[in-house]
C-alpha cells in the first residue's frame, strides 16, 4: 500500500531528513498523490471503485458517453496497495520469501504458546526464559537464509582485471540487511561482545546499497576499477592511494594488502588485531575472543605502526605517491580523526572507521548512539537510506521508530516478522508491542501488523492461502478477518471450495463452513446441476433450502410421475433416498416415488396386487416420521382412490384409524401460524375426510 | 502500478463486482446489462460473457444480491424503476441472464436498492424519491420471484411523526456487513433531499420481537442534522467492540463509532470521531476494505481517496490517486 497508516505515520515525518531522531508525530502525516494510467480520453463522466481480493483496490473509469459510439465506454483498472515500490525483490521472489517464512514463523508461535503454557504452570519464571532468544536465532537464520546470500566485497580476484577490487555476484537486498541489523541488535546475545566487529561485517557486505545516491568507498572502488586497465603504474595514481586509505579505513584489509602494498606495511595490516570470536577464511586480521587479551595485542600492534611510522624507511623511499600514500595508511590505522574522515565518504563509514581504529569496543546504545549522531553532523546527508534511518532507530532505542522504519522502508512483511526480534531484545519492546490499544480497536501493534500482512497475502492468488496462519496467530480480530476472507473465495470452483472447507475444518469454523456450502449448492441449483445442490445443500444441513427443494420434487413427482421430466428427478430422488445420508427430509420422496407408482399401476390397470401395494407404500410414508406434515393432505388425497376401491376396502380398521388420527394432528397444526397450506383444491381435505369415514365404516363391516 | 482489468462498452454507466471480485456487472445508457468473467481465476483479464437489455431507459446502478442466492444483480434506471436478474440454467439448456422481478413504481423513483441477509433470509431495503424506505423479504430462497413487503417508513428518528411528500435527489443505504447471527439486522440510510428532516444518516435495526423496525442512532450533530446526505457506508467488523460507519455531507466525510449497548430507549451510543474535510468535491461513492481499516472514496472532482486511522486513532488522507490518460 502507499505505506500502512498507522506505521507510515508513526514517525519519519520532515524531521527525519537530517537524520536527527525522529520523535513519534503521528499527525505530521503529508498524503501523497499517485496517478492513476487508465489511458482514456477525456471527458470522464464518473470513476467507481471496489474492493478486490486483500489489497486490490479496482476502480472503473467511465467516459462520457460519445454520439458517434466509436470510443471506448471506460476502463477498469487494479491497484495492489501496500508492495513495495522500489522493484529490488520480484513478485516470484516475493511470494519465495512469502511461502518460505511460514514455517518459521508458525514453529516460533508454537514455541511461544508452548513455553506461556509451561510458564503459567510453573507459576515462576520459567528456565525456558534463558533461552527464549535463542529460539528467535534459529527463527531468524531461516528467515535471514530466505532473504539470499550477500555480496562479499572482500576476496579480490586478481585473474580477472575487472575485479580487481569488487567482486561481482547477486546483488544483496536490503531487506535482508535490514533483518541482519536487528538480528544483530536484538537478539544475538553472544555477539554483543563484538557489536562493532558485526557492524564492520555488516558494512562490508552492503556498503553497495547505502552508495544509491550519494558515494561511498564501494562506488569509488567501482568507479575506479573500471579506469584500472588503462593504468601503467598503479601506484602514481594519487587515485589508487586514496582508495587504499579508504578501503582500509573501513576495514577490507584484504583489498589493501593484496593490491601491491609494501611487505611491511601489508603484514601488519594483515596482523590487526580484532575483538571477534573468528574471522572467515582469507581475510585478514587476529582474532581476540577475552578484551584483556585484545587490548594487549591493540597497543603492541599501534606500538609496531608507530615505531614504523618513525622510522628511516621513508627517508628512502623516493616515490612521492607511494611514500605519502603509504603515510597516510598508517595514519588510519593509528586512528587520525582527520585522516579517517577524508578516507571516508558516507557517515556509516566514518563510524566503523571508528569502531577499527579509534574505538575498538562497545560502551552500550547510548555511546553508539552519540558516536553516529557525530559521524552524520561530518557526513551530512539530506536524504537517508532506509537502512540508515532502521540503524538510527536502533541505535536511538527508540522502538516505535525502528517499527515504523520497518514498515515504511522494508514493507508488511517485514514488520510483521521483525518484531519477534525487535520483542527477544527488551521488555520495553515486548509491552510496546503487545499492548491492548483503545485506538485500534482493542488490538495490540503486533497484532495490526499481522493482520495488515494477511490483508497483503490475501491479495493474491497464490497466497490467500497462507494467510490463515498469520490471522490466526491474531487473538482478537484474526479470526473475524480469516471469515471474511473465506466468504470472498469464488466456491463455485470446486477446488476453492475444498481448500476453503479444509482451512474451515482446521480452525473450527463450521458456521463459515456452512454458509461456504450454501452459496455453493444454490451455485449449482441455479446452474441446472440439481444433485450437486441437494448434496452441498445436505453437508450444510441447510433445511430451509431443502424443506423448499423437498416442495419442488414432491409436487413434480406427484405431476409428472408418467411423464419425461421425471427421469429427471429419477435419479435425484436416488441420491436423497440413499442410506447413511442426512437427507434433510428428503429421503421420505423415495418412498413416496414407489407409492404414485404403485398407484398409477393400480388405478390404470385396476390391480388389485398393485393397489395392496400401493397401501403399504401409503402406510408406510404415514407411519414414517421423517414425512414431513405438510406432505400429509397431498398424500391422503392422492390414497382417495385406494380408500374408495370398489371391490374390497384395502385398509382395514386400524389403518385407516392411524390416517385419521393424522388428519387429526393436520388439523390442530392448521391452527399455528407458520402452517403452510399446501396446494390442493379446496374441497381437498373434505373429499379425504369423507374417504376414510367411508372405509372405516367399510372395514368395520368388512371385519366384523 | 495499475493493471488493466477490462474495457468498457462506449455508454457504459456504472458497475459493480461481485462478492468474490471474480464476476463485473455494468450497466449502459442504451439499458443493457453486460457480465464480463475471467476466463480462469488465475486471469486478470475480463471479457464481456453476457449482455440482457433490462429495461428502456439507461442503467444507473446495479448491485449485486448476496451469493447465497445465486449469481444475481438489481438494476435501477433511469425512469426509477428497479428489476432483478439472474443466472439461470434450466432445464439443460445453457445459462442465460433472467428476468425475475420488476418493482414499478408509480410516481417516486428508486434511489438505491440494497439486499442484507439474516441466517436464511434475504431483506431488501429500498430508498424512493419520495422520501419513503420500504423493506422487502424474501419469500423463497431459491427464487427471487416473491417478495414480501414487510414494512415502510420515513428515514425519521419520530417514528410517528409523518412528511408530506418530500423530493429526494439521491439516497444511500448501507447495511451492517455482520457476520455472525447474533446481530439484528440493521442498516445505515441518508438522503440528499429538501426535506431537512430526513436528511440526517439514521441507524434502523429490525426489533425482532415486535417484528418493526427502529431508529436506533442518528449519525448527525445537532447542528449538522439537516445537511444532505451524500452517501453512506458501514465498515466490516473484524471484532473491535463498537461499529464504524462514514457519512459524507458537503462538510466532509465524517466517521461514526457506534457502540453496541443500547441505553434505556433502546438507543445506541454514537461519536464522531473524525470530520475528513479539504476535500471540496461532493462524494460519490465510499466503500471499506475487508479489515474495514481503510476507506477508499471517489468524488465529483474525480479522485480515488484512501482514507485510514493512524495508531493514535487520527483519520488522514493516507493516499490520493489522480486518473491520467
Amino acid at each position: 500500500m502507499p505505506g500502512l497508516a498507522p506505521a507510515d505515520s508513526a514517525g519519519g515525518g520532515p524531521d527525519s531528513v537530517n537524520g536527527a531522531l525522529v520523535p513519534y508525530l503521528p499527525d505530521s502525516h503529508v498524503s501523497a498523490i499517485y496517478p492513476l494510467r487508465h489511458g482514456l480520453n477525456p471527458p470522464i463522466s464518473r470513476v467507481s471503485v471496489s474492493w478486490g481480493r486483500g489489497n486490490s483496490l479496482r476502480v472503473s473509469v467511465f467516459r462520457q458517453p460519445d454520439s458517434d459510439g466509436g470510443e471506448v465506454g471506460g476502463k477498469v483498472v487494479e491497484l495492489t496497495l501496500g508492495k513495495s515500490r522500489d522493484g529490488e525483490i520480484s513478485d516470484t521472489q516475493w511470494r519465495k520469501i512469502a511461502y518460505g517464512s511460514v514455517s518459521p514463523f508458525a514453529l516460533l508461535q508454537s514455541r511461544k504458546n508452548s513455553a506461556a503454557s509451561l510458564s503459567r504452570m510453573q507459576l515462576s519464571p520459567s528456565p525456558y526464559h534463558l533461552e527464549w532468544w535463542e529460539y528467535v536465532m534459529e527463527y531468524s537464520k531461516d528467515i535471514s537464509a530466505l532473504l539470499g546470500d550477500p555480496k562479499s566485497v572482500g576476496a579480490p580476484l586478481i585473474e580477472d582485471p575487472n575485479e580487481v577490487f569488487i567482486k561481482k555476484s547477486e546483488e544483496p537486498s536490503s531487506l535482508k540487511a535490514a533483518w541482519e541489523l536487528m538480528e544483530m541488535f536484538y537478539v544475538d546475545k553472544l555477539s554483543q561482545a563484538w557489536l562493532p566487529e558485526r557492524l564492520v561485517d555488516w558494512l562490508a557486505d552492503y556498503d553497495s546499497l547505502i552508495s544509491v545516491d550519494l558515494p561511498t568507498v564501494h562506488s569509488k572502488l567501482v568507479e575506479f576499477q573500471s579506469k584500472i586497465v588503462t593504468l601503467q603504474v598503479i601506484e602514481d595514481d594519487p587515485r589508487y592511494w586514496d582508495l587504499i586509505s579508504s578501503a582500509l579505513a573501513v576495514g577490507w584489509l584484504e583489498i589493501v594488502t593484496e593490491n601491491g602494498l609494501v611487505e611491511a606495511v601489508a603484514v601488519l595490516i594483515s596482523k590487526m588485531p580484532r575483538m571477534r570470536p573468528a574471522i572467515d577464511a582469507g581475510k585478514h586480521g587476529e582474532c581476540f575472543k577475552a578484551k584483556p587479551d585484545f587490548v594487549k595485542a591493540w597497543e603492541r600492534w599501534r606500538a609496531q605502526i608507530t615505531k614504523l611510522d618513525s622510522s628511516a624507511f621513508w627517508v628512502q623511499c623516493d616515490n612521492r605517491q607511494t611514500r605519502e600514500g603509504l603515510k597516510n595508511v598508517l595514519q588510519i590505522m593509528l586512528g587520525n580523526v582527520d585522516v579517517l574522515c577524508s578516507a571516508t565518504c558516507h557517515w556509516m563509514e566514518l563510524y566503523i572507521s571508528h569502531f577499527l581504529y579509534i574505538r575498538p569496543f562497545t560502551a552500550g546504545l547510548e555511546s553508539m548512539y552519540s558516536l553516529a549522531q557525530n559521524c552524520i553532523r561530518l557526513k551530512h546527508t539530506s536524504n537517508p537510506h532506509k537502512l540508515m534511518r532502521l540503524m538510527i532507530g536502533i541505535l536511538g532505542e527508540n522502538n516505535e521508530v525502528v517499527l515504523s522504519e520497518c514498515s515504511r522502508g522494508f514493507g508488511t512483511w517485514m514488520v510483521a516478522h521483525a518484531i519477534e526480534l525487535l520483542t527477544a531484545g527488551s521488555n520495553e519492546a515486548d509491552f510496546l508491542v503487545h499492548e491492548e490499544r483503545e485506538n485500534l480497536g482493542g488490538i495490540s501493534l503486533e497484532e495490526l501488523h499481522r493482520l495488515v500482512y494477511a490483508q497483503l497475502l490475501s491479495s493474491h492468488l497464490l497466497t490467500w492461502q497462507i494467510a490463515p496462519i498469520y490471522l490466526t496467530s491474531c487473538m482478537r480480530q484474526g479470526m473475524g478477518m480469516l471469515e471474511i476472507l473465506l466468504l470472498k473465495q469464488p466456491v463455485q470452483e470446486n477446488q476453492v471450495l475444498l481448500k476453503n472447507l479444509e482451512i474451515c475444518r482446521l480452525y473450527e469454523l463450521d458456521g463459515v463452513s456452512s454458509r461456504l456450502m450454501e452459496i455453493s449448492g444454490m451455485y449449482h441449483w441455479k446452474h441446472g446441476r440439481k444433485g450437486c445442490a441437494v448434496f452441498w445443500l445436505q453437508q450444510a444441513q441447510d433445511e430451509v433450502r431443502l424443506s423448499k427443494i423437498a416442495s419442488q420434487l414432491f409436487e413434480s413427482v406427484g405431476k409428472s410421475i408418467s411423464g419425461e421430466s421425471f427421469k429427471q428427478w429419477e435419479g435425484l430422488i436416488e441420491l436423497l433416498g440413499s442410506e447413511g445420508q442426512p437427507a434433510g427430509g428428503l429421503d421420505f420422496l423415495h418412498k413416496y416415488r414407489d407409492f404414485k407408482k404403485c398407484l398409477q399401476h393400480a388405478d390404470s390397470k385396476k390391480d388389485a396386487d398393485a393397489a395392496r401395494q400401493a397401501v403399504e407404500s401409503l402406510m408406510s410414508l404415514m407411519r414414517n416420521a421423517s414425512t414431513p406434515q405438510r406432505f400429509w393432505l397431498p398424500i391422503l388425497y392422492d390414497a382417495v382412490k385406494l380408500l374408495s376401491w370398489d371391490k374390497r376396502p384395502l385398509i382395514n380398521v386400524s389403518q385407516t384409524n392411524l390416517l385419521l388420527n393424522k388428519l387429526q394432528e393436520l388439523s390442530l397444526a392448521r391452527l399455528r401460524p407458520d402452517f403452510v397450506e399446501p396446494e390442493l383444491p379446496t374441497h381437498a381435505l373434505n373429499h379425504v375426510r369423507y374417504s376414510l369415514a367411508t372405509n372405516l365404516g367399510r372395514a368395520i363391516l368388512e371385519e366384523s | 502500478m495499475e493493471k488493466s482489468l477490462a474495457t468498457l462498452d462506449n455508454g457504459t454507466t456504472c458497475s459493480a463486482w461481485n462478492y468474490s471480485g471474480q464476476r463485473l456487472a455494468t450497466g449502459s445508457v442504451d439499458g443493457t446489462l453486460s457480465i464480463f468473467d475471467s476466463c480462469d481465476p488465475a486471469s486478470t483479464s475480463f471479457k464481456c460473457t453476457s449482455k440482457a437489455r433490462v429495461g428502456e431507459s439507461g442503467v444507473v446502478k446495479v448491485v449485486w444480491i448476496p451469493p447465497l442466492f445465486g449469481d444475481a444483480v438489481a438494476c435501477i434506471d433511469g425512469n426509477g424503476s428497479s428489476s432483478l436478474w439472474e443466472e439461470l440454467a434450466e432445464d439443460a439448456q445453457a445459462v442465460e441472464w433472467k428476468h425475475c422481478k420488476s418493482f414499478q413504481s408509480n410516481s417516486a423513483k428508486v434511489l438505491d436498492v440494497q439486499f442484507g441477509v439474516f441466517r436464511t433470509i434475504l431483506k431488501m431495503v429500498v430508498a424512493y424519491s419520495g422520501g419513503q424506505v420500504k423493506v422487502y423479504e424474501l419469500s423463497n430462497p431459491l427464487e427471487l420471484k416473491n417478495w414480501q413487503l414487510q414494512a415502510e417508513f420515513q428515514n425519521l428518528t419520530d417514528s410517528v411523526a409523518k412528511l408530506a411528500k418530500a423530493s429526494c435527489f439521491s439516497a444511500s443505504v448501507s447495511w451492517n456487513p455482520q457476520r455472525g447471527d447474533g446481530q439484528e439486522m440493521s442498516f445505515v440510510l441518508g438522503f440528499n433531499s429538501d426535506t431537512p428532516q430526513l436528511n440526517s444518516s439514521k441507524v434502523w435495526e429490525f426489533d425482532l420481537d415486535h417484528q418493526r423496525w427502529v431508529p436506533v442512532a442518528e449519525l448527525a450533530l445537532p447542528e449538522d442534522r439537516k445537511d444532505q446526505v451524500f452517501s453512506v457506508a458501514w465498515a466490516p467488523n473484524i471484532g473491535r467492540p463498537y461499529e464504524v460507519i462514514a457519512v459524507a455531507t458537503h462538510k466532509g466525510i465524517a466517521i461514526w463509532h457506534l457502540g453496541s449497548n443500547p441505553d434505556t430507549d433502546g438507543r445506541l451510543s454514537v461519536e464522531r470521531v473524525a470530520l475528513l474535510s479539504g476535500y471540496e468535491a461532493e462524494v460519490w461513492q465510499m466503500e471499506w476494505d475487508m479489515s474495514g481499516m481503510t476507506l477508499a472514496t471517489t468524488g465529483t472532482d474525480g479522485m480515488v481517496r484512501l482514507w485510514q486511522s493512524n495508531l493514535n486513532g487520527i483519520w488522514h488522507e493516507q493516499a490520493a490517486f489522480e486518473p491520467a490518460t
